[in-house]
């Protein structure tokens, strides 16, 4: 880079650190309130009935049990969701799926809490069920609400792809399917809540989006905006799911009517159960090339099961459609993705939001067209990656930060030394080695909406910078982001700046921690208010320096004369000036990426401001004789913008890594059946490989100091390389997710590999 | 979980009386890895727990006799330090390196290992392997039962509830080649959807001339399969040969286990699995 930053860029010491690694932290659970009640909630036993009736009289009678709230006891109004109103806090006349709940129970102990729930008598009417979204869009098919099953569909549509089919060299249709994925966040949901003097509801939480909370709880209740506060407890991790209302709303509803403390700490049972899931997608995918590896047609039909709610699901299937085309320029598209109503466990956001299925699709489909024409798989996605320049399928023109050819470059030696010296030595007589390679590409962002970030960046008279933001940091360190950038526009050190964060008390929104959009979006609202507040400091210096305002800089705690650094004043001076003088010390920021909404009917428009790239090689080693797969080792490029934080960039591209073994090989919730770790699978750190980051930095003109995101992208390569590494050493594809045991067995016996080898 | 009282006997004799006293509301815990998952589940509901983690008299690891003796309180980490089971027992020692994590290795025994009768207990088949005897002691006095009788079905055990393993013995031997081998859906803290544990010996002539083989985690008891055993002894290991005794095991699984949906995995993973194993022994 030609800029020189000096506190950017640097892996300074995380904000929290030395708390957390001490456990003197205190996470949602931890927050013991005096004289606490407990939550529990009396959840469904059906996947789809009607409620004849709920008789609390049992549970009220169970010794330490205070109240029983349902539904009759929402003040406000009973139905939440981020993008679309669909989900009850507490079932109304019917449930939709297991997760439902039916009735809140208060107590004075955990195992009062838990007798209460399970005296609750429910009365249900059991009604036809239906868990298949293919299923659930045929005529006939038992209507999970009275909209009927379809939520959304997003088309994405350019050119003319018929034609297109007809003067292709090649034309490859095949179908996807991936898994439901449970997020497994090491925290479960917790939270704590108690009335203030001043009647404010006041909310602890384990929480990805305080603001969202706010307005929910608010909205549940029907009270004022000042009769409830959220306050972000340190959160461990989330991955989307701590985007929906878990514990707020019930804690809510109890602190309304009982204004006592209560809390409710969800058992990882209950958060396997009752939060929201990855959504499954079945893929149907139709590509053509022309005879040198060009594509020049994608036709996609795709179903994702959101199950009995919405949660994010209409974003899953809009950002996937967008994504369908993967880092390529391809002319002719025409993409339909459906999100469909089931009784399935509501699916909602998770790390990727429908890309990470997609590129399971698009980079398989690559490897396929590779194979087809014998060009190597890195060969042909040189020939279509995206380059500044051209147009996506939306018809955005990208302009600048393309970085996905510098990716595919960075990749290359390791690629070519992987084939060379790893590929071909000798191993186990019964196992195959293969090396795949994945790419993506993902809009920094919501996808086509606003989706501002505010912040309040003040100086005390004495020169002390706080910056309140509600940017909620979940573990990705949003935090020490934020303050870095604040100290990189005012000349501090990052330890210099207080960061308030994610109370609705004192900050204002910033909106979610999701889509890979804090460090962009807050961060330049962070940026704009420090940029605000350096102003004045400015101005006020060109009076005491006597030296134009663009001769000046921030240096260690002053603003000095950039060619004669000894001529300079102390921010505190300066700020001490600006507050004697009645001028104003606290500004607010704000940002809202570029977008145009997408066209209902062809998805034209800019979904996004910017994009992060990214190239996996996967070197995985499949044993013949077992369906075992050892993924050896994941090189790791991403095109970041710039990385303001390396360490943290590491530290999402190995966690990414590590995920993205799980979707590949053996992570599948099933509904109903699994109930916690003992019966699902994430890779231990036996299973996660050797991880090679490098990091790419193709500026974003629009980011703060040239900054995008890299929170879901590092997930999203990983699985699609490693099932081409699979597929390439067992010369036999894997078109289902998880490539667990069962399913690479099968491709090894089909592929013949199965037998004696001498 | 509702209030249970914890009792810690100071000896083997006073845990039996315990035992015997409490009958079956009384639940023995040792290294608690089962015990507590089982509390919770709502799997077992007992009003005492018995622990017999520190009893003296349930350790240790010697020869007594030409017969190799591990005390039922033997840790899972302490078989996977110990050089006489390297020695005499090594598909045991194998047994431990994959057991769930170190932390649970710590903790977790050989008899409880053996008592949950769990089909998946990665400890059992190289037990069977060395044609074990269980020594139980109980109310009336001593016993030493084959391992194979502890479990009469999964999670079901031939004890009586005042009765309790001492120890395990063994027949030692240095074979030529032991191991212990499972499949798992992850590399660590994974129970086992198949395990098998194998001893061979081999003639001047190349012809296996001692073989004890026991499959785990796919009969509802892990079994000494011995069709497999006889059809071995005395030929030459080949790949094809492994082929062919992978083939039969998977035939005698079958046999036993009938065809379930996990066959469709399990059918052929034995097979390879089983080649897996023995491939070693192809010269
Ligand atoms: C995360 C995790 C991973 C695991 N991974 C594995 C694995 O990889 N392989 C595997 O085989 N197992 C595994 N297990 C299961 C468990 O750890 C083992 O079965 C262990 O050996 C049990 O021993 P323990 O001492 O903890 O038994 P406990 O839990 O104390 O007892 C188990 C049972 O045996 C009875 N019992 C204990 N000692 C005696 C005795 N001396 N006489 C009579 N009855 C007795 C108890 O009453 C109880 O019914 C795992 C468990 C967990 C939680």
């Amino acid at each position: 880079m030609e800029q020189q930053f000096r506190v950017v860029g640097n892996s300074v010491p995380r904000s929290c650190s030395k708390a957390k690694v001490t456990g003197e932290i205190k996470f949602a659970a931890d927050i013991k309130l005096d004289n606490s009640l407990v939550l529990k909630t009396k959840r469904s036993d059906q996947p789809h009935a009607l409620i004849r009736s709920i008789n609390v009289e049992k549970a009220l009678a169970v010794e330490g049990v205070r109240s029983v709230f349902t539904a009759r006891d929402i003040p406000g109004k009973n139905l939440l969701g981020i993008i679309n109103k669909d989900q009850p806090l507490l079932a109304e006349d019917r449930v939709r799926s297991l997760a439902d709940a039916v009735a809140l129970v208060v107590a004075d102990t955990e195992e009062a809490a838990e007798r209460g729930a399970a005296a609750v008598e429910v009365e249900y009417q059991e009604l036809e069920a239906v868990f298949d979204p293919v299923e659930a869009l045929k005529e006939g098919a038992v209507q999970v609400h009275e909209k009927g099953n379809l939520l959304s569909c997003r088309k994405v549509v350019k050119g003319d792809v018929e034609a297109a089919f007809t003067s292709a060299y090649s034309v490859i249709e095949k179908e996807y399917t991936t898994s439901s994925i449970e997020h497994n966040y090491i925290e479960p949901d917790a939270g704590a809540g108690y009335v203030d003097e001043n009647g404010c509801l006041v909310i602890y939480a384990s929480t990805q989006n305080p603001h969202y909370d706010h307005k929910e709880v608010v909205g549940l209740l029907g009270v004022a905006d000042d009769e409830v506060r959220i306050i972000q407890a340190t959160t461990g991790g989330g991955f989307g799911s701590k985007l929906d209302l878990n514990v707020q709303g019930f804690i809510g509803l109890a602190l309304y009517h009982l204004k006592c403390p209560v809390r409710y700490v969800y058992s990882r049972e209950e958060a396997y159960l009752a939060t929201a899931k990855r959504h499954p997608f079945v893929i149907r995918v139709k590509t053509a090339t022309d005879k040198d590896g060009r594509f020049i047609a994608l036709q996609m039909r795709a179903v994702c099961n959101t199950g009995a709610y919405g949660s994010y699901g209409m974003a899953v299937a809009s950002r996937s459609a967008v994504h369908a085309t993967g880092p390529y320029a391809i002319e002719n598209v025409d993409v339909d993705v459906k999100c469909v109503y089931t009784n399935q466990t509501f699916c909602g956001a998770m790390r990727g939001f429908g890309a990470p299925q997609m590129a399971l699709a698009h980079e398989s489909q690559m490897d396929l067209h590779a194979q087809a024409l014998g060009l190597d798989p890195l060969a042909i996605r040189r020939i279509n990656g995206l380059r500044a320049g051209q147009t996506s399928a939306t018809g955005q023109l990208l302009t600048a930060s393309v970085g996905f050819q510098d990716c595919l470059d960075a990749v290359a030696p390791y690629y070519e030394d992987a084939k060379e010296n790893w590929l071909s030595a000798p191993t186990d007589p019964f196992k195959r080695r293969g090396i795949g390679i994945g790419g993506m590409w993902y809009g920094i962002g919501n996808t086509g909406v606003q989706n501002p970030s505010t912040a309040r960046v003040e100086m005390s008279p004495e020169g002390k910078v706080t910056v309140f933001t509600g940017c909620a940091d979940i573990g990705q360190g949003s935090t020490t982001i934020l303050a870095q950038i604040t100290a990189e526009v005012l000349g501090l050190g990052h330890d210099d700046i207080t960061m308030v964060v994610g109370d609705t008390g004192c900050t204002t929104n910033a909106g979610a921690t999701s889509a890979s959009r804090q460090t962009y979006i807050s961060g330049n609202a962070v940026k704009d208010g420090a940029e605000k507040l350096a102003n004045v400091l400015l101005t006020e210096a060109v009076d005491r320096l006597r030296a134009p305002k663009n001769s000046l800089h921030f240096v260690d705690g002053h603003v000095a004369v950039s060619i004669a650094p000894e001529i300079r004043v102390s921010v505190a001076k300066l700020a001490k000036r600006i507050h004697d003088k009645g001028g104003t010390l606290s500004w607010q920021g704000f940002f809202d990426p570029e977008t145009v909404p997408l066209d209902p009917e062809t998805g034209e428009g800019v979904p996004y401001a910017t994009y992060a790239y990214a190239c996996h090689m996967a070197q995985v080693e499949v044993d013949v004789l077992t369906g075992e797969v050892d993924v050896k080792r994941i090189v790791a490029a991403h095109d970041v913008g710039h990385a303001l934080h390396p360490g943290n960039v590491v530290g999402q591209i190995c966690g990414g890594v590590a995920m993205g073994v799980g979707f590949a090989l053996m992570e599948e919730f099933e509904p109903g059946k699994t109930e916690s770790m003992k019966d699902y699978h994430v890779p231990t750190v036996s299973d996660v490989p050797e991880v090679v980051p490098i990091i790419i930095e193709s500026p974003e003109p629009s980011g703060p100091f040239g900054a995008k995101g890299v929170g879901e992208p590092a997930l999203i390569p990983t699985a699609p390389a490693i099932i081409n590494g699979i597929s390439s050493a067992l010369n036999k594809r894997i078109y289902d997710l998880p490539a667990n045991l069962e399913r690479v067995i099968e491709a090894s016996i089909q592929a013949g590999h199965f037998r004696v080898q001498e | 979980m509702s209030k249970i009282a914890y009792i810690k006997p100071d000896s083997v004799g006073d845990a039996i009386e315990i035992l015997a006293d409490k009958g079956s509301s009384a639940a023995i815990i040792a290294g608690g890895t089962d015990v507590m998952v089982d509390l919770r589940s709502g799997e077992i509901t007992p009003e005492y727990l018995v622990d017999i983690s520190r009893l003296e008299e349930l350790k240790g690891i010697r020869m007594e006799n030409d017969e190799l003796v591990i005390g039922a309180g033997v840790t899972l980490s302490e078989i996977y330090n110990s050089d006489l089971l390297a020695e005499y027992a090594p598909a045991l020692k194998k047994s431990a390196y994959n057991f769930a994590s170190a932390q649970i290795r710590n903790i977790a025994t050989i008899g409880g290992n053996v008592a949950h009768c769990s089909p998946c207990g990665d400890t059992i088949p190289p037990l069977v392997i060395h044609e074990a005897e269980v020594l139980l002691s109980g109310k009336d006095g001593q016993k030493r039962i084959p391992i194979e009788q502890v479990a009469t079905g999964p999670y079901r055990s031939f004890l009586e509830p005042h009765e309790l393993i001492t120890a395990f013995v063994l027949k030692p031997r240095k074979a030529a080649f032991a191991d212990f081998k499972k499949i798992g859906r992850r590399k660590d803290l994974a129970i086992s959807r198949l395990s098998m544990a194998v001893m061979i010996d081999k003639s001047d002539d190349g012809t296996i001339s001692f073989m004890r083989f026991s499959l785990g985690a796919c009969t509802p008891t892990p079994h000494r399969m011995i069709p497999v055993e006889e059809f071995m002894v005395g030929k030459k290991p080949t790949e094809k040969l492994l082929f062919e005794g992978g083939r039969l095991l998977a035939e005698s699984m079958i046999e036993i286990t009938g065809r379930r949906p996990s066959i469709i995995y399990k059918e052929p993973a034995v097979q390879g699995l089983f080649v897996r194993m023995l491939h070693p022994v192809v010269n």
